[in-house]
């Protein structure tokens, strides 16, 4: 099958989306150059009426594409990082995730909030979140975070078919990995996860680029323990069923987001295994996160982030023994 | 347009409307049957129907918050049953009883009603911007108070709208307090019109409780924007009369609000200039008056009756209004 970098998939789905529906269309700033590919190209096809470079104002790119979503339109809003969607928190976290509610069920919201997120280019504590966790939390927001090329182009195609707001999150990280997409029309819904590996001993599950690190440690472990690789895909809807079908099989769980692990998404997925699945349990359930402070910048940022090591020795804790 | 009598004394009716679902709304309050908070719009009624009794349907609305909008909405086409409704609870309210206070009705093109003073600057700029992509001559009207102009929303929702020259209009309400906060201590020039300058569109200070004026500068301003020549900036010199929010204290910072001021304000009450107008021009008679009256007050008192009559939302539709398919 052809392959292709991830970014160029988040690319293709956007130009599929805006050719099969005029109502698509793209705002945020520099999104006709595109500053990290995702958007690029795009305007040469559609037109700056459809691919619409914004004013530094990300209240009203959030508000604006709210707005027209109300009004019938498909907006895809680019914030670039999502760090800055902390500028547009009234945009994101009150209007577009309670104003179904808010109008009694009668206007629909069919915006995408796209965005990049995580650290390791080193570029401080404004540039790195990963902000999945208000997001889960919020009623009202669904939440797609990608790890592969194949689920960031299937699932950004549900997304802008959906008709409520999705945040989309990619890893920075992830944008230039290639992987199999099929030449083919075909989406990933939402709410169904991906055994990214099968195992038999421990299940992992990860989110985004933190999928990445997981099958890395898999593979080095290989033959000295059996690792089932969960990726959730979407935290909202959260597939809990396949994750508590692996703890069943394997009775040890680890769960792996690069957010600040207070409060993380796997406190959240940790708690619904323990309500779900406590009987299978053989051991407590790991954590692996962010330590609780700002995500560093320079040389500092690889002592807060998640690392490969963090995840061997969560391993090792749960199965009881060392394992390197 | 030039106005004939017929839409002269529906503006005249929209006012008496306003108030007097104002009191309603007020009287609910003391009474025990709001189930909510209420802001009272009394006293500033002629911006909200001068704004709003000649908008097309298809306009879309972001009512000003004072009056949880009552006196845009109702001259917009909103009904006053569905708006007492909300306030009591009630399954037949705007938004279904699941708000509580939100004067929404997206059938009329009102949406909105936030929670977050400054929030109705950017999504108004999204409604603007659909409906210049719609190319079906729709504008967007934009209501605001002197303490939303201070917000920091504004200045990126009117930059982008005047960079895009989008159809729609700003409306500010200046009842001269943020709750207790005097403008006066919050803004540092005498005129918010004068922000239109700012963002190269014309910026007018109109007498907020005349509503002829209040119509003829939104007017001048809805045309403009069908013509596809961008946004205005309309400020309405007006006054709250009662509290910020019923029950809160009547102050501006700590001290009472000065009472020569209030009566002042209540000396230009737009319902009564409007009505000494129509007297004087021949066109109300004290009969019609009265008639008026008693209409509006048959049209409140049932409003009320069906609010209270209606029952409480089932809990069972709160799951289904998370999402929607």
């Amino acid at each position: 099958m052809r392959e292709l970098r991830f970014i160029q998939a988040i690319n293709e789905a956007l130009r599929e989306e805006m050719q099969r529906d005029e109502k698509v269309f793209i705002i945020g700033e520099d999104v006709q150059a595109g500053t990290f590919g995702a958007t690029t190209g795009l305007v040469q096809q559609f037109g700056p009426e459809r691919v619409m470079d914004t004013p530094l104002s990300e209240t009203a790119v959030a508000g604006a594409a709210i707005g027209a979503a109300m009004a019938g339109w498909r907006p895809v809003a680019d914030f670039m990082f999502a760090d800055f969607m902390w500028c547009c928190a009234d945009e994101v976290f009150l209007k577009a995730a309670k104003w179904h509610f808010i109008h009694g069920g009668k206007v629909n919201l069919p915006v995408v909030l796209f965005a990049n997120i995580g650290g390791g280019a080193r570029v401080g504590p404004e540039h790195s979140q990963c902000p999945e966790s208000i997001v889960m939390h919020t009623p009202g927001l669904k939440l797609a975070i990608p790890s592969t090329p194949y689920d960031a182009k299937g699932l950004l195609k549900t997304a802008i078919r959906d008709n409520n707001p999705v945040v989309y999150f990619y890893h920075k990280r992830l944008g230039g990995t290639m992987g199999e997409v099929p030449e083919d029309e075909y989406d990933v819904p939402f709410g169904v996860a991906d055994v990214k590996k099968e195992g038999t001993d421990v299940t992992i599950v990860a989110t985004s680029y933190m999928v990445q690190h997981t099958l890395q440690v898999a593979r080095e472990l290989e033959g000295k323990v059996s690792i089932e690789v969960v990726d959730p895909r979407t935290l909202e809807p959260l597939d809990i069923d396949t994750i508590v079908k692996s703890v069943q099989k394997t009775g040890r769980v680890v769960l792996v987001d690069e957010d600040t692990k207070r409060c993380s998404i796997t406190a959240e997925i940790g708690m619904q295994i323990i309500e779900k699945a406590f009987d299978s349990l053989d051991a407590p359930i790991e954590r692996v996160g962010a330590a609780n402070m700002p995500i560093a910048g320079g040389y500092m940022e690889q002592y807060v982030l998640p690392q490969p090591k963090d995840i061997v020795a969560a391993i090792e804790t749960v199965i009881g023994r060392k394992l390197l | 347009m030039k106005l004939g009598k017929k839409e002269l004394i529906l503006l005249y009716t929209n006012l008496v409307r306003a108030r007097k679902g104002d009191e309603m709304v007020v009287k609910g309050i003391q009474e025990g049957k709001v189930v909510s908070f209420y802001h009272s719009g009394q006293g500033s009624e002629a911006v909200g129907v001068g704004v709003c009794t000649f908008l097309r349907p298809d306009d879309y609305l972001y009512p000003h918050h004072r009056g949880h909008g009552l006196a845009y909405v109702l001259s917009k086409g909103a009904s006053l049953k569905a708006f007492l409704a909300e306030h009591y609870g009630r399954a037949t309210g705007m938004t279904g009883g699941v708000a509580g206070f939100h004067g929404v009705d997206v059938e009329h093109g009102i949406f909105g009603g936030g929670g977050t003073i400054g929030s109705q600057f950017p999504v108004s700029v999204g409604w603007a911007l659909a409906a210049k992509k719609n190319g079906r001559g729709q504008v967007t009207v934009c209501c605001f108070g002197d303490g939303s102009s201070n917000r920091g929303t504004m200045h990126e929702a009117m930059n982008m709208a005047a960079v895009w020259n989008l159809p729609i209009i700003w409306v500010c309400e200046n009842n001269l307090y943020a709750q207790f906060m005097p403008i006066k201590d919050a803004y540092a020039r005498e005129d918010i019109a004068d922000i239109g300058a700012g963002y190269n569109m014309p910026g007018v200070v109109v007498d907020g409780q005349d509503v002829i004026a209040v119509h003829e500068a939104v007017e001048a301003a809805v045309e403009r924007a069908r013509r596809g020549k961008g946004p205005s900036l309309i400020e309405c010199k007006t006054y709250r009369y009662r509290m910020h929010s019923e029950g809160a204290p009547d102050i501006a910072h700590i001290e009472p609000r000065p009472p020569a001021e209030i009566e002042a304000w209540k000396n230009r009450d737009p319902i009564k200039l409007f009505q000494k107008r129509l007297v004087d021009e021949g066109i109300l008679k004290q009969v019609d008056i009265e008639k008026i009256n008693q209409e509006v007050q048959a049209e409140v008192e049932e409003a009320e009756k069906f609010a209270l009559d209606s029952p409480q939302p089932d809990p069972a539709i709160l799951p289904t209004l998370l999402y929607t398919q």
